[in-house]
């Protein structure tokens, strides 16, 4: 019985499931977006998901948030129910799924533009344990893009797009969370630009969380993140780890 | 002498109505809704006021602190009433607007019924003395209005500017949406931000009885003022409220002095439409420094 867990170098014993949604179905009134979904990730784990416009990326994450019109089906986040059957109200919840250990960084810049990058950075860190380190965990973020120190006093609403981005994901990363989900960093951005984002995700130390990439371009993600998903009209199609991702059944 | 008395009372109406055009402001930028219940939450702490002056003593610092948490409580109520059960519902803005009118309309008759048709009057809170500053003659009620509602409006800014629940409130006032993305509560913040608007409410109430008696329907037309100051200034900005209430306030002042009180309202809305004419989103169209997302 030992032999197959040695065998297992990838999966020390204390991976955790981050998340696991099992069954899930969302969408906007009468319009279903999501069918019957399963996903499982684990703690330290880069995951990327693929797919074209339209196929449910960004509502898979809006209903990990509970910012769907209304959705259906179990969703554990560190082993907490935060999928309720709802039929309407969104983000009546969000807050406490937040709590729970949740980062969402959304697509396009969900911005304040009225506030500083600082208080911007600081309003990342609403969680009561992220708000007493908030000092430490912005020079964090200021050591991951550079570019942001001179702007601390800035309204975001000033800022260039590629900034803007920078200081949207730096918001997502104050947080105190377990897992991060990020929705197509590079859109919009110059691909050198979107490409530098790209690489501060990646160098992310993860530790014991983990962080889902939802992109449009396979070819930002091929190497560095731990499983490629594919994501068709609603369902995950396909898996693999990012280095076979040329061999793998892909389904699409 | 006549130009001082003229600036003095403008002042003063700037400042009381300032007050309520930034509760107003506040309210509709950061939950969304149009309080019309406004004008029931300022009698209602009007009447608060009254009750403690009856009944536990006539010091200004209680009869003032009484109708602040009078007009606070009524805040929460609206709140309770007419935020949280609709507030996520489709055509969220006519609900509420509709909700607040119909709380207004019930709150101000259940005062009628309660406390009768006859108006109060409230101590004189400030004492009673005037000094004269060349020539212009204060007194202690002008002054004290004044310095009080800055004195107010100011903490409520500035604990706003730097506090972490003040963060939430205006991160909410910018984006709801990204908002809740960040973990801010939006039922929660609501709740704060209608007890500190139905606050200001209560202590424009206060204020103004100085001047005017307290009567169950003696909240609409102040509300009708903060209203119009708070479209004129640009709904949601601050800065352009002050302005405005400035604006209208010497307005109404001069309108009282050189044409007669009853044309108040005439000219107070014929400068409104001009200044709306001229720019759309009201005062503070000038002062938006953020670029449009």
């Amino acid at each position: 019985m030992s032999a197959p867990v040695a065998a297992q170098p990838a999966a020390p014993a204390e991976r955790r499931e981050i998340l696991k949604v099992k069954g899930l179905s969302a969408g906007y009134g009468p319009m279903r977006v999501i069918h019957d979904l399963d996903l499982s990730v684990y703690s330290g784990e880069r995951v990327g998901i693929v797919g074209l416009n339209g196929h449910g990326k960004s509502t898979l994450f809006y209903a990990i948030a509970g910012l769907t019109g209304w959705q259906r089906g179990s969703i554990l986040l560190n082993g907490v129910e935060v999928g309720r059957t709802r039929s309407q109200g969104p983000g009546r919840y969000t807050h406490l799924v937040v709590r729970q250990g949740l980062a969402l960084i959304p697509q396009g810049d969900e911005i304040f533009h009225g506030l500083t990058v600082e208080e911007h950075l600081d309003s990342g860190a609403f969680t009561p344990r992220a708000w007493k380190e908030r000092k430490e965990r912005k020079e964090k973020i200021l050591k991951i893009f550079p570019p942001l120190v001179k702007l601390l006093k800035t309204p975001v609403g000033r800022l260039s797009g590629g900034e803007r981005r920078m200081v949207s994901i730096g918001r997502g990363l104050m947080a105190d969370a377990s897992l991060f989900l990020v929705d197509e960093p590079s859109l919009g951005l110059a691909p050198k630009i979107g490409k530098g984002v790209m690489e501060a995700l990646f160098d992310v130390e993860l530790g014991q969380s983990a962080m889902i990439i939802a992109e449009q371009n396979v070819a930002l993600l091929e190497g560095r993140v731990d499983r490629v998903i594919g994501m068709h009209v609603g369902k995950l199609k396909g898996e693999a780890s990012a280095s076979l991702s040329f061999q793998t059944r892909r389904e699409l | 002498m006549d130009v001082g008395f003229i600036l003095t009372n403008a002042i003063v109406l700037a400042c009381i109505y300032g007050t309520l055009a930034i509760g107003l402001s506040i309210t509709w930028s950061s939950v969304g809704l149009i309080n019309l219940g406004y004008g029931f939450i300022f009698a209602l702490s009007g009447y608060g006021a009254w009750l403690a002056s009856q009944y536990i003593s006539t010091n200004g610092v209680v009869v003032l602190t009484a109708g602040v948490l009078t007009g606070a409580l009524g805040g929460l109520l609206v709140c309770a009433l007419a935020f949280i059960p609709i507030h996520d519902k489709p055509n969220f803005t006519v609900r509420g607007l509709i909700a607040t009118l119909a709380i207004s309309l019930i709150g101000t008759q259940a005062l009628l019924y309660v406390f009768g048709p006859r108006s109060k009057n409230l101590p004189d809170i400030f004492g009673f003395w005037k000094i004269n500053l060349a020539g212009i003659v204060l007194t202690s009620d002008k002054i004290g209005n004044v310095v009080v509602s800055i004195v107010v409006v100011t903490a409520v800014l500035l604990w706003m500017r730097s506090s972490r629940r003040g963060l939430e409130i205006r991160a909410m006032m910018m984006n709801p949406h990204a908002a809740s993305i960040v973990g801010i509560g939006v039922r929660k913040t609501g709740f704060y931000v209608m007890a500190i608007t139905g606050g200001l409410a209560g202590l424009a109430a206060v204020l103004l009885s100085q001047t005017y008696y307290i009567s169950p329907f003696g909240g609409l037309a102040p509300m009708i003022k903060g209203v119009s100051i708070a479209l004129c200034g640009g709904l949601g900005s601050v800065r352009g409220a002050v302005i405005a209430a400035i604006i209208l306030g010497l307005n109404e002042a001069l309108t009282a002095r050189l044409l007669g009180g009853q044309y108040v309202l005439i000219t107070q809305f014929i400068l409104i439409i001009l200044i709306l004419l001229v720019r759309p989103r009201g005062i503070a169209g000038i002062l938006d420094r953020a670029r449009e997302a």
